[in-house]
């Protein structure tokens, strides 16, 4: 079931440091997102960044978007590696901005106009209807975001980033304030996104270790090293190489278990 | 007993039909207390209510509202454009200077700049509508600019994450976005305005008005047809505030839902 090979890097980080006057943040981060190939799957990359409140994980966030340029290093995506600019990596905050003056349709329909694909209405609308009936939002899609639930909202958030042509997704804290019902229903939303295309990489920025890591391919731990300011990237996890990615029942395994604990002790 | 000590509870929640009979109460204690104890320089509402019944027989009333009505949309037309085209250019930092004297501008007494604003318009009507709008573009910009402010930062990314380059993220966010808003502020600054155009209607008194119909009854001591006179001007206003409001949730359906 575990059958995968890992080949070209797709998002990179090389040592990025960001600082404001004279608070450091984000200190030495590198590290590099693999695609990752699996026999009769389409499927990408997940990883996630799990580290404690207030530690500058959204300001990682945001310079892996390109939204917040490091003070130095660069970030760089793609199969040709380019350093990323703003737009080519999508953004689902915490709080699912959607514009509330446009109905959901409206909402998904700009995300689908500035994806540099040439469509027609016809073609547009019937990629629009796909995606929403897929994803449960065909009865919504007349609905302006004020009348949706929370959860409702965040698949807008997602799909739109999804219709706008970007592969690269940051999803900041998608677990927070849910009931157990509604994670298990974003941990299948966020796998179905993961599969709609071989390179569409999702980043969780969480600090809900269980749920973050039993999503997840890759788990990041974001930490700071004594007397050293700034946080940084302390440990990786390739979920893959130990067996623990892809299960959708992995939160009884033992060795999951193990893991969230170790992972619980190094924050 | 319950409901009466929930009237005076701070931040207590009560249901319409309770609002409603209590305004209509303690609109019936004020109109108790002005009835006792006018009688003397200050008519008393029954004497206001007559007066008010012969306002509307007056031949030229109707001529007046609506030179008033006329000058007061025709002010509040130009201005809210001309606010609107300051406020958006807030945005570009070379205007920002600009648009910050024209908030302080406030604090500026019209009555210091009347005798400027003569010398530099053509006839009484140009006057008017110039003082009018100097008055109310200040109290709209600033209005406005508070609304821009108040942008979430995370909208402006959503754009730019949406790969939409900074004139559509101006029209997507700040103009089409925050329409609702402006219609709103045009709703609150129009009490500005109906304020203001009883005042600079007796600057040039040719073209009639209430203001000019307030300032002969004041002359000449009718304060029960001033008193009418004011009620029309209260009644009105609120009508245009509500209608406006109707107007905005017909325009904007999304400004009437709660995010859940």
């Amino acid at each position: 079931m575990n059958a995968y090979t890992k080949s070209h890097v797709l998002l990179s980080a090389e040592n990025i440091h960001l600082q404001y006057g004279e608070k450091v943040i984000l200190r030495d981060i590198n590290f590099q997102i693999r695609n990752v190939h699996r026999e009769g799957v389409h499927q990408g990359q997940v990883v996630a960044l799990i580290g404690r409140s207030g530690l500058g994980k959204t300001q990682l966030f945001k310079v892996l978007s390109g939204l917040v340029p490091p003070t130095l290093g660069t970030v760089r995506i793609g199969s040709d590696q380019h350093p990323v600019k703003a737009g080519q990596v999508g953004i689902v905050p915490q709080n699912y901005i959607l514009f509330q003056h446009r109905t959901v349709y409206q909402n998904l329909r700009i995300g689908l106009d500035h994806s540099g694909v040439e469509l027609n209405d016809a073609e547009k609308k019937r990629i629009i209807e796909d995606y929403a009936a897929t994803f449960e939002l065909i009865d919504h899609l007349k609905k302006y975001p004020a009348q949706l639930s929370g959860g409702q909202r965040q698949r807008v958030s997602i799909i739109q980033q999804v219709l706008t042509g970007n592969r690269f997704i940051l999803l900041d804290e998608p677990f927070s304030g849910l009931d157990i019902l509604m994670i298990d229903k974003v941990i299948e939303l966020l796998l179905k996104v993961s599969t709609l295309h071989e390179d569409n990489t999702l980043i969780v920025v969480s600090h809900d270790i269980e749920n973050a890591a039993a999503v997840s391919d890759t788990v990041w731990l974001m930490g700071t090293e004594e007397g050293k300011a700034g946080a940084i990237i302390r440990k990786e996890y390739d979920l893959c190489e130990m067996g623990l990615a892809w299960k959708p029942d992995i939160r009884t395994d033992p060795k999951f278990v193990g893991l969230i604990d170790e992972i619980r002790k190094g924050l | 007993m319950n409901k009466i000590k929930s009237i005076f509870e701070p931040l207590r929640t009560i249901n319409p039909r309770t609002m409603l009979l209590l305004i209509v109460a303690e609109a019936a204690v004020a109109l108790i207390a002005w009835q006792l104890s006018g009688g003397g320089l200050i008519p008393t509402p029954d004497k206001v209510v007559g007066a008010i019944g012969r306002i509307f027989t007056m031949p030229d009333f109707i001529d007046n509202l609506f030179a008033s009505l006329t000058l007061t949309v025709k002010g509040m037309v130009i201005s809210i454009l001309i606010a609107l085209v300051i406020s958006y250019l807030s945005i570009v930092p070379f205007f920002q200077p600009i648009t910050r004297f024209i908030v302080k501008c406030r604090y500026l007494t019209l009555t210091g700049l009347i005798f400027l604003f003569t010398l530099l318009t053509q006839n009484g009507h140009q006057l008017k509508i110039s003082l009018l709008i100097f008055g109310i573009v200040p109290f709209f910009v600033t209005s406005l600019l508070s609304v821009i402010d108040g942008i979430n930062k995370q909208e402006y990314e959503l754009c730019t994450t949406l790969r939409m380059n900074s004139w559509k993220t101006l029209w997507e966010v700040i103009i089409i976005g925050r329409l609702d808003q402006v219609f709103e502020v045009m709703r609150q600054n129009f009490a500005i305005a109906w304020l203001m155009i009883t005042s600079v209607e007796g600057l040039s008194m040719s073209e009639g008005g209430l203001g000019v119909m307030l300032i002969k009854a004041n002359k000449y001591v009718q304060l029960d047809v001033v008193f009418g006179l004011l009620v029309i001007i209260f009644i009105l206003g609120m009508a245009f505030d509500y209608i406006l409001g109707l107007f905005r949730h017909w325009l904007f359906p999304y400004t009437k839902l709660q995010t859940r």
